[in-house]
């Protein structure tokens, strides 16, 4: 157990039951808007922190002996957003680290050999192949560094090369245009987050030293990440690599500093010449980028050099964002749940004022172009002929995929 | 066919199970250092009344316990429960706001719904519920079930509940109020004597709540906040009665400088050791005319106050009005008038986490000796001083000098002997409050009925008499009335 379990005990004490963790600040809107995904699809109290609580300590306590359906629901159908922590830590100040002790309750059930099948083959596909989708294909030819000694070293992770590759090709894309020279990995192994986040600790490690390996070898000084997982991973769970570990959107807004950006912030995405979008867009902090590593300010100074004044702030937001539903392993175990998150996003982008929901992350995208996807299909199913439309469905961006496109070159 | 078969025929099988971690995630509430853990052997979550009554009939026949939750918030042992085999009834997914009647000033609601829910939808309207000084993430219904008397508004008064629809055990339906007669539940006194009072303060006993109409409040757009410091209990009661007497106040609430008026002002870092011990929040509400009015003569006492504490001949007991940063003064509306959400920060005082509490009812009167009590057996049983704590919310209409008394221990849960101490002083202090007098318990906390039921003399058997006609097969969820 990486925690001691009378400090997994004493962390558990402290939780008084209020709930007011499931809910997004109230005051001064006065408006009740749910920010558990899990309690609010499911119901049950174990699905919401407080009764998860429980859940641990009844199993450190020996009262839960044997696995059951409810226990592996309870437990993996939660998306570890974080949301539950950032309001009881604003609320009471207590550092109760909960998506930290829900990971370490999915640890236990591992040890216990309590796991869902689901999990225990994506890490069987990692061995495999190195990646968490079991792809062999490698990601497009055209993915190679452009220089094998280049200081910039594109992380590329297993979701953007398999599953939405048009965020690493805006990427690389964005590298060219501003002609950067880039490393990408021709031995690019999985980061290992799905494993650490399932709780498969031990499977991890062979991910963890490899990857640490040849990134030290590849002489580079900064990796960027379009993935806040895999971005996340590094910070947490790596080794100290000796290297800058930056998200896409911090590198693009770093781009400003000191080069005379357009008003000298620091994270103002300001030295990037963009051609303004001209649609209206709301910006979806993803779990690990925002709750997971405060990186708030960076995707929105970048948003905003593309979409300029039209940027919209959807009610839930920063800390208290909804999560789009895919993350901690949720996807690909409770893909009807994942996507019932994912769907509120929309609705609430949509109410924002938004033509599309922009996020950071290739899991927030593939996750809400799909539940976007299938409300429109929805809506045109139910649309009777000749009544109005309600519009097009929402579209789903990540934000280098709309600097990508509006992009010119680096402001003079 | 099991019970779990019968009662998933009712609700469908998603919403019953036996799952045993989904029971385990019932088995406990803060209040795990007095009513130890134990787990229903069954959670069922019904979608509507009809299937709360069905539930209910196949319980009864199958004599299994029934103990009622709603949103599981700030239960303090009462949804935990007692007998082996119980079926706990989870109503969060009856959470409907039947209606928010404007005219007559009233909203009615099923057991799932949440302050917060409903002052969303009142507020459209310039309404309020009463809040209670919990969390707003509790249940309207149950709050007012529980005891019906709040006070983060003095001026809402107690009774704020007209009347309920209650399904029994053998699956009949009590109406109280107006309600038994038409289809207008906005009166609580009907036919014979005030059932909505009879039913109410025992919750889970009777039957299942399935809606209640309760009284909603007007929001004023006119608000003055007043903050005032005292050096001790004695002299601040001598302004709460003034304030209570001439009714000028919406929210009065006196609170020790080291945990409710962090709360109340929302933050943590302010140097509140500075300020008098005890500091008076006042708020003054009302329309055009009626407000100006109400605020001028509260100043007016307050600055008496201010004067008598400046004078040679007062002992130094009077008030000393505080000047804080304007956004402690909303944050005191929004918590007294909107739902305690920040204030609940006291639950992380200096990082402890956790909060114990005995709720009573007593006279002004008995302020100043209610909080010595408190210190004395708190420091008796071992609880440092600086865990202890206190607060006064009056009521109106002030008959009797009626107010919530609170007597708070802010404490670390898992630090070894927490638990003894606090056992220890519950079973010394709710024997000295009887003996002193109070008026009553905030609720039936664990330990505090055996004391209490060997005072009332016969009323108790009857009581218990009167359980067992609704109930006779003992399934509600009785607890220490058994």
């Amino acid at each position: 157990m990486g925690q001691e379990r009378e400090e997994i005990l004493s962390a558990i004490q402290h939780c008084v039951k209020c709930k007011l963790c499931s809910i997004a600040n109230f005051h001064p809107a006065e408006e009740w808007q749910p920010l558990c995904p899990s309690g609010e699809f499911y119901g049950y109290q174990a699905f919401y922190a407080p009764g998860k609580l429980e859940i641990f300590r009844e199993i450190l306590e020996g009262g839960l002996t044997e696995s059951s359906e409810g226990l592996l629901k309870s437990v993996y159908a939660c998306t570890l957003c974080g949301a539950c922590y950032e309001k009881c830590r604003q609320v009471t100040s207590v550092e109760m680290r909960l998506p930290e002790l829900f990971e370490e309750l999915r640890g236990e059930l591992v040890r216990k050999g309590w796991s869902l099948s689901v999990h225990r083959e994506i890490a069987e596909k990692i061995k495999e192949t190195r990646n968490a989708y079991g792809e062999r294909q490698k990601y497009r030819d055209g993915a190679k560094s452009t220089n094998e000694n280049a200081e910039v070293l594109y992380f590329i992770g297993c979701t953007a090369r398999y599953r939405v590759p048009e965020i690493a090709d805006a990427m690389l894309e964005i590298f060219d245009k501003l002609g950067i020279k880039y490393q990408v990995l021709g031995e690019e192994w999985c980061c290992g987050s799905v494993l650490l986040r399932t709780g498969q600790v031990e499977a991890a490690k062979e991910l963890v030293a490899h990857n640490s390996e040849v990134i030290k070898n590849s002489g580079a000084k900064t990796v960027v990440f379009t993935c806040p997982g895999c971005l996340n991973t590094f910070k947490k769970n790596y080794p100290e690599l000796g290297v800058e570990l930056v998200h896409s959107t911090q590198f693009l807004a770093g781009l400003g500093e000191g080069e005379g950006g357009s008003d000298g912030d620091e994270s103002s995405g300001g030295g990037l010449e963009v051609k303004k979008l001209g649609m209206a867009v709301a910006y979806h902090d993803p779990c690990h980028l925002g709750r997971d590593l405060g990186i708030y300010e960076e995707p929105r100074a970048v948003l905003k050099e593309v979409a300029g004044e039209k940027v919209k702030e959807m009610k839930r937001e920063r800390e208290q964002a909804w999560c789009c539903g895919s993350g901690g392993g949720v996807k690909s175990a409770f893909d009807e749940f994942a996507l019932w998150c994912a769907g509120e996003r929309v609705k609430e982008a949509r109410a924002a004022g938004a033509e599309a929901l922009v996020s950071a992350c290739p899991f927030c995208k593939r996750n809400l172009k799909e539940a976007a996807e299938r409300e429109a299909e929805e809506r045109e199913e139910t649309e009777k002929e000749g009544e109005e439309k309600e519009g097009k469905g929402m579209k789903i961006y990540d934000v280098v995929e709309l600097v990508s496109k509006g992009l010119e070159g680096r402001r003079k | 066919m099991n019970f779990l078969k019968l009662v998933q025929g009712v609700v469908g099988e998603e919403n019953a199970t036996s799952d045993r971690a989904i029971c385990a995630s019932y088995s406990r509430d803060q209040h795990w250092h007095f009513v130890p853990a134990k787990n229903p052997a069954f959670v069922v979550r019904p979608g509507d009344k009809e299937e709360v009554r069905e539930v209910l009939v196949l319980a009864n026949r199958e004599k299994v316990p029934v103990v009622p939750y709603s949103t599981g918030i700030n239960v303090r042992g009462l949804a935990i429960p007692v007998h082996e085999g119980s079926v706990l009834l989870d109503l969060s997914r009856m959470n409907r706001i039947l209606e928010v009647n404007p005219e007559m000033k009233t909203a009615t609601v099923e057991p799932g719904v949440t302050f917060g829910m409903l002052l969303e939808e009142t507020r459209k309207h310039k309404l309020r519920p009463a809040f209670p000084d919990a969390p707003l993430t509790v249940s309207v219904l149950v709050n007012y079930y529980l005891r019906g008397i709040y006070q983060t508004s003095a001026a809402d008064g107690h009774d704020h509940t007209l009347s309920y629809e209650m399904i029994l055990p053998n699956g009949e339906t009590l109406k109280t109020g107006s309600r038994s007669l038409s289809e207008m539940p906005y009166f609580r006194y009907g036919v014979g004597p005030d059932f909505t009072g009879v039913f109410s303060a025992h919750p889970g006993t009777c039957g299942v709540v399935t809606e209640l109409t309760a009284k909603l409040y007007r929001l004023y757009d006119n608000r003055k906040v007043y903050f005032v410091g005292f050096d001790e209990v004695g002299a601040a009661t001598k302004v709460i009665y003034n304030l209570m007497n001439d009714e000028l106040a919406a929210s009065i609430r006196l609170v020790d400088n080291q945990s409710w008026l962090k709360g109340i002002c929302g933050t943590f870092d302010f140097p509140y050791e500075e300020l008098p011990k005890f500091v008076l929040c006042v708020l003054v509400e009302g329309v055009d005319g009626i407000f100006e009015a109400k605020a001028k003569l509260v100043q007016e006492y307050l600055a008496d106050s201010a004067d008598s504490a400046d004078s040679a001949d007062s002992g130094g007991t009077g008030g000393r009005v505080l000047e804080f940063p304007a956004e402690f003064a909303r944050t005191f509306e929004e918590e007294s008038l909107g739902g305690a959400e920040k204030s609940c920060m006291v639950f992380g005082l200096q990082g402890r986490g956790n909060y114990h509490c005995i709720g009573l009812y007593g006279p002004l009167t008995l302020a100043a000796e209610y909080y010595a009590l408190h210190e004395k057996t708190a420091l008796e049983v071992g609880i440092p001083q600086d865990h202890v704590h206190f607060y006064i919310d009056p009521i109106y209409s002030f008959h009797g000098q009626l107010c919530y008394f609170e007597l708070d221990v802010f404490y670390d849960g898992s630090e070894p002997g927490a638990g003894e101490k606090l056992r220890n002083y519950n079973a010394k202090q709710f024997q000295r409050l009887l003996d002193l007098g109070i008026y009553g318990w905030f609720r039936p906390y664990a330990g505090i009925i055996e004391p209490t039921v060997e005072r009332i003399g016969h009323l108790a058997e009857v009581w218990k008499k009167f359980l067992r006609v609704l109930d006779p097969n003992e399934i509600m969820n009785r607890g220490k009335l058994l």
